[in-house]
């Protein structure tokens, strides 16, 4: 029973599901005061690859977590006492999301986030200093950070409209059957130019156009295909809303061919709920710089 | 008592192919590997060659783990993995590794207290055994490991196995079969009714919170790991257990009885053992069930068959590892 309480608790604990803020161009926000951090865990995993790792849990006591939706370390060294560097090699950074679930609307706690670090020596008994930011995503700050479209699913075939879509520069419409089947067509007999160009035969059109529209151009069940015009990639992250007004549904999104697919393993939505689009801006970034300095090694 | 020897008809190793820096013995084995030593003088062999050349099993490390946590809830462990191998590893059905001394370098005890782990079936995780021990200091370069890992053989003992013929028209009456009774087990099939009932009756009591807080504490459970703990049964004890779904065979045994059943198989109308898609088993106090799930509903004419865990069908092959590097 034990086991399965510290199993539950470490699932609580895993980052969340990352979302389309992966590729972000948002320019880099202003540096704020550096931040008051404190390290409420460190896990060195030694052995196991491709495992191995330091990884250390850091709070930030005057931050609460209810004003945060995501954040992430961006780290600049790393040195363990001994004079080892515990910056990885092929540590790029990392996305912004990945705040602790469970810290998420929990008022009680402050905002907690994670980093990883190469391992240190056997012999270390210390990690010397860390130097870095912490980058908050923080949409309160910002009347245009949310933008929530009720009943979404009955805008079908229009561009959604908002005001905030509208100030940070982004299109989305959701795509009617017969618009996804218009643009299933443009796009095969696109790829059918293309072939015929490059002097294919016509068997070898025929089946590679069929297994395009199979494989690629094939939504899931549960999946709302959407078309999104989005040049400052400011786009953060999709949710449902159903129509209790519960706690937002996060939406994974799988991109092919220039439309979006937007999906949870929850099922569709239903036609009463709400679209939420939650938008960076550069009022809702906040980077702190940080830095840690002895911080015991377990 | 568990046979701590080796058949004729099934060898194990005096010594196996570790990296130079381990030793593996057995206590028989020494006397054995000191003739062998003779044996292999005359015949200018190295003892090791001779003695690998008689193994039936072998047991190798494989990766170990030193998962370190600071101070809080999650606690850190040493994780030791093994591989065992050889001409005769085809016979083991289960395996697991039973420490009796761990230390690291510095002379610190790693041994968790708790029962040992539960024999692992040869078919999952590629047949990898390993175990949980306390986390070394850090300061440590290496430790020392004395155990065995125990092989569970089920062709050598014919107790071992035990077949009930249409178990399903025995249901909510213990299960009389001969092989049974001389294993001295107790089994009971539940039909859904039974079954539901004896969920109903089974509530976690100030007596079960006692034996949770007992246990927890032996195991070095925080107080609020074991807080936690109780708070989930409860939890899941709202929940319920659940429907069985149709065609589970429920079993239902005393913990004791059912921790000497390694395991247990529906055998089809061509006497094969049936798809298990899911196998449950759960505990409360003394009680405990085993739910298994195939994947289509057994017929009237399906045959139980139990594996059990008897002293003949298990054999100890100790070892003796030294200077096992920590990462």
């Amino acid at each position: 029973m034990l086991r399965l309480t510290i199993l539950a608790m470490t699932l609580i604990l895993l980052p969340a599901p990352e979302t389309v803020a992966q590729k972000k161009k948002v320019k880099a926000p202003a540096m704020a005061a550096p931040a008051q951090v404190n390290v409420v865990r460190v896990n060195d995993r030694r052995g196991g690859e491709p495992f191995q790792r330091l990884e250390l849990v850091i709070e930030l006591p005057t931050v609460p977590s209810t004003g945060v939706s995501a954040g992430r370390v961006l780290l600049r060294s790393a040195v363990d006492d001994s004079g080892n560097n515990l910056m990885e090699e092929t540590q790029g950074e990392p996305a912004l999301g990945s705040l602790s679930v469970a810290r998420r609307g929990d008022s009680t706690r402050p905002a907690a986030l994670s980093f990883t670090l190469a391992s240190p020596l056997r012999n270390a008994t210390s990690v010397r200093e860390v130097r870095g930011e912490i980058e908050l995503y923080m949409p309160s700050r910002d009347a245009n950070s949310v933008a929530l479209l009720p009943k979404f699913m009955s805008s079908k075939g229009k561009a959604l409209s908002h005001k905030a879509l509208k100030a940070n520069g982004v299109e989305i419409m959701v795509l009617s059957e017969p618009q996804y089947e218009a643009e299933k067509k443009r796009l095969a007999d696109l790829k059918r130019k293309e072939m015929v160009k490059e002097e294919y035969s016509e068997d070898t059109i025929a089946s590679s156009i069929e297994i395009f529209l199979e494989n690629f151009l094939a939504p899931e069940p549960n999946d709302v295909v959407v078309k999104i015009k989005d040049p400052k990639k400011v786009i953060q992250e999709f949710s449902w809303i159903d129509s209790s007004g519960g706690e937002p549904k996060r939406l994974n999104t799988r991109e092919d061919n220039g439309l979006t697919f937007l999906f949870t393993w929850e099922g569709p939505p239903q036609p009463d709920w709400a679209l939420r689009v939650s938008m960076l801006t550069p009022k809702n970034v906040v980077r702190f710089p940080f830095v840690l300095r002895d911080v015991p090694l377990p | 008592m568990v046979a701590e020897q080796q058949p004729d008809s099934l060898r194990f190793p005096a010594a196996r192919v570790y990296p130079s820096r381990f030793r593996m013995k057995t206590h028989m084995q020494q006397q054995r590997v000191l003739r062998a030593w003779l044996s292999a003088a005359l015949a200018g062999l190295l003892w090791v060659n001779l003695a690998h050349a008689q193994s039936g099993v072998k047991v190798a490390l494989d990766e170990v783990v030193d998962d370190r946590f600071s101070e809080g809830p999650l606690r850190g462990s040493l994780q030791v993995g093994f591989t065992i191998d050889g001409k005769d590893i085809e016979r083991v059905s289960a395996a697991r590794i039973i420490i009796k001394e761990a230390a690291d370098d510095r002379g610190q005890s790693l041994v968790l207290k708790g029962d040992p782990p539960d024999f692992s079936p040869r078919d999952i995780n590629g047949g990898k055994l390993s175990v949980r021990l306390a986390n070394p200091s850090r300061r440590s370069k290496s430790v020392n490991l004395k155990g065995a890992v125990e092989l569970f053989v089920p062709s050598r003992d014919p107790a071992a196995r035990v077949r009930v013929e249409k178990p399903l028209s025995q249901l909510d009456k213990p299960l009389t079969t001969k092989g049974l009774r001389a294993a001295k087990l107790n089994v009971t099939l539940l039909s859904r009714q039974k079954y539901n009932e004896k969920m109903k009756s089974q509530k976690l009591d100030a007596t079960g919170i006692a034996e949770i807080r007992a246990r927890g504490k032996a195991e070095g459970a925080s107080e609020e790991e074991i807080n936690k703990a109780i708070e989930l049964i409860k939890a899941l004890q709202e929940l319920g257990g659940g429907e069985v779904p149709e065609g589970a065979v429920v079993i239902s045994a005393s913990s004791n009885d059912l921790d000497r059943i390694h395991r247990v198989e529906i055998l089809g109308a061509d006497g094969q053992p049936m798809n298990i898609v899911s196998r449950r088993t759960s505990s409360f106090g003394k009680e405990a069930t085993m739910i298994l799930q195939p994947s289509e509903p057994p017929s009237a004419k399906a045959v139980l068959e139990f594996q059990l865990l008897t002293d003949k069908a298990r054999v100890l092959v100790p070892f003796d590892m030294k200077n096992v590097a920590l990462p």
